[in-house]
This record gives structure tokens, sequence and C-alpha cells, in this order.
């Protein structure tokens, strides 16, 4: 299964993140979920990005709407826009999820 | 062009993700899509014509009736309308109103789904 999972949130949600298993995984930051991709705590990235075989995205707007640049973002993620998202969904993942 | 379905269950005030959901909507219609939006749960708040656009508060109804002019189908949970008292006659103009056979017949039949949880 070729699954878009969308990270709406800071909130933990290890539990359920940890578990969930696809044959290619996306992981789409939006909304408070944009802050896996800029925050350093204790020096360390957020452990979201440590999910083996996953691509990573963070919407720009959601982004500039919360004061970070593309110079904030830890280089695993790739920006993309609301449109870039729609061909994510339609034409690169077959499943999505909402957490 | 595909067809894509976007279930939508947080609120108005209070979430982001209802917004999310309607540029999201702007942006595969934007590309030839068809979309179609199942408001359901505090989502229904959508589901009240008239509402008055505070300055710094959420307001979509605009925006909402400009996607359903370039042909975005809006459906709104009728149970979850009742139960909050929004009636058949608030319904701003072109919003349908189903039961949740609506929205299961629609996971099966469209090409994507994004399921838009709640609070």
């Amino acid at each position: 299964m070729k699954l878009a999972l969308f990270l709406s949130d800071l909130r933990r949600t290890e539990d359920t993140y940890d578990r969930l298993k696809a044959d290619k995984l996306g992981v789409i930051l939006v909304e408070n979920g944009i802050y896996h991709a800029v925050m350093k705590e204790g020096g360390k990235e957020s452990p979201v990005l440590s999910k083996a075989g996953a691509t990573f995205y963070a919407l720009s707007d959601d982004l500039e709407t919360r004061g970070f640049t593309a110079a904030n973002v830890n280089p695993k993620v790739k920006l993309v826009s609301y449109g870039d998202i729609v061909d994510l969904i339609m034409n690169e993942y077959e499943k999505t999820a909402w957490l | 062009m595909a067809e894509l379905t976007l279930g939508v269950f947080p609120s108005l005030v209070g979430s982001m993700s209802l917004d999310f959901s309607f540029k999201l909507a702007e942006a595969a219609l934007a590309k030839g899509h068809k979309v179609n939006m199942w408001l359901s749960g505090n989502a229904v708040m959508m589901a009240k014509k008239g509402q008055k656009a505070f300055k710094d508060y959420s307001h979509l109804e605009k925006r909402m009736k400009e996607l359903m002019s370039k042909g975005m189908e809006i459906t709104v949970c009728e149970a979850c309308a009742e139960a909050r008292g929004y009636h058949k006659e608030d319904v701003p103009e072109g919003m349908k109103r189903a039961s949740m056979d609506w929205y299961l017949a629609k996971t099966v039949k469209t090409d994507r789904l994004l399921h838009i949880g709640g609070e």
C-alpha cells in the first residue's frame, strides 16, 4: 500500500505513528505538524523524522504562517504547496490517513 | 482528471483543519479534479447561512460559495446538523444534506479519499 500520512499537530502520536506500515510512506506535515520539520529539542531533530523509509513533506504555507523559512527546515523534508499535495494524493499515494 | 472526496470533521472555530480542507479543495479544483466535501461532526457549522465575518475570526462562507460555483459538491451530515439545531432552512444555497450513507458510498467509489479528523 502507498500511504500518504498527514500529521497536523505536535502532540504525541508516536504509538500510532510507530505502528503504521506501508510499502511506500509519505509523511505530510501540515498546520502545527510543520514544527516537526524545524524543531530541535536538545539539539536533536523530531523523532517523527526518524521513521525508516518514509519521505517527508511540509506545507510551505503553514511554515511561513508560523514565521519559518526554508532555511529553518530539516534537509530530510521537502517543502510543498497545496497543489503539490494534490499531486501527491492523486499520483504518488493510493491511500491517505490523518493524525 | 480524478475525483477527490474530503471527509471533513473539524469545527470552523478553534481549528485550523477546516481552513486547510477548503484550501486543498481549491487547489484540487484548480488542477481540474472533481471535489466532493462531506461535512460532519462540528464541521456542520458551515451548514448555517448568514454567518457574520469578523476581522479576526474564521469565516469561510464566501470561499465555500466560490468553490461550489466552480463545481465542488458539499454535503452535510443531516443528523449532525439536526443535533446542533441546524435545520434544512438554515442550509446555504447549493449545499446538500444527506445521511451517513452518502459518505460511505463515496468512500468506496471515489478515486481518492482524505478523512480529516476533528478535535
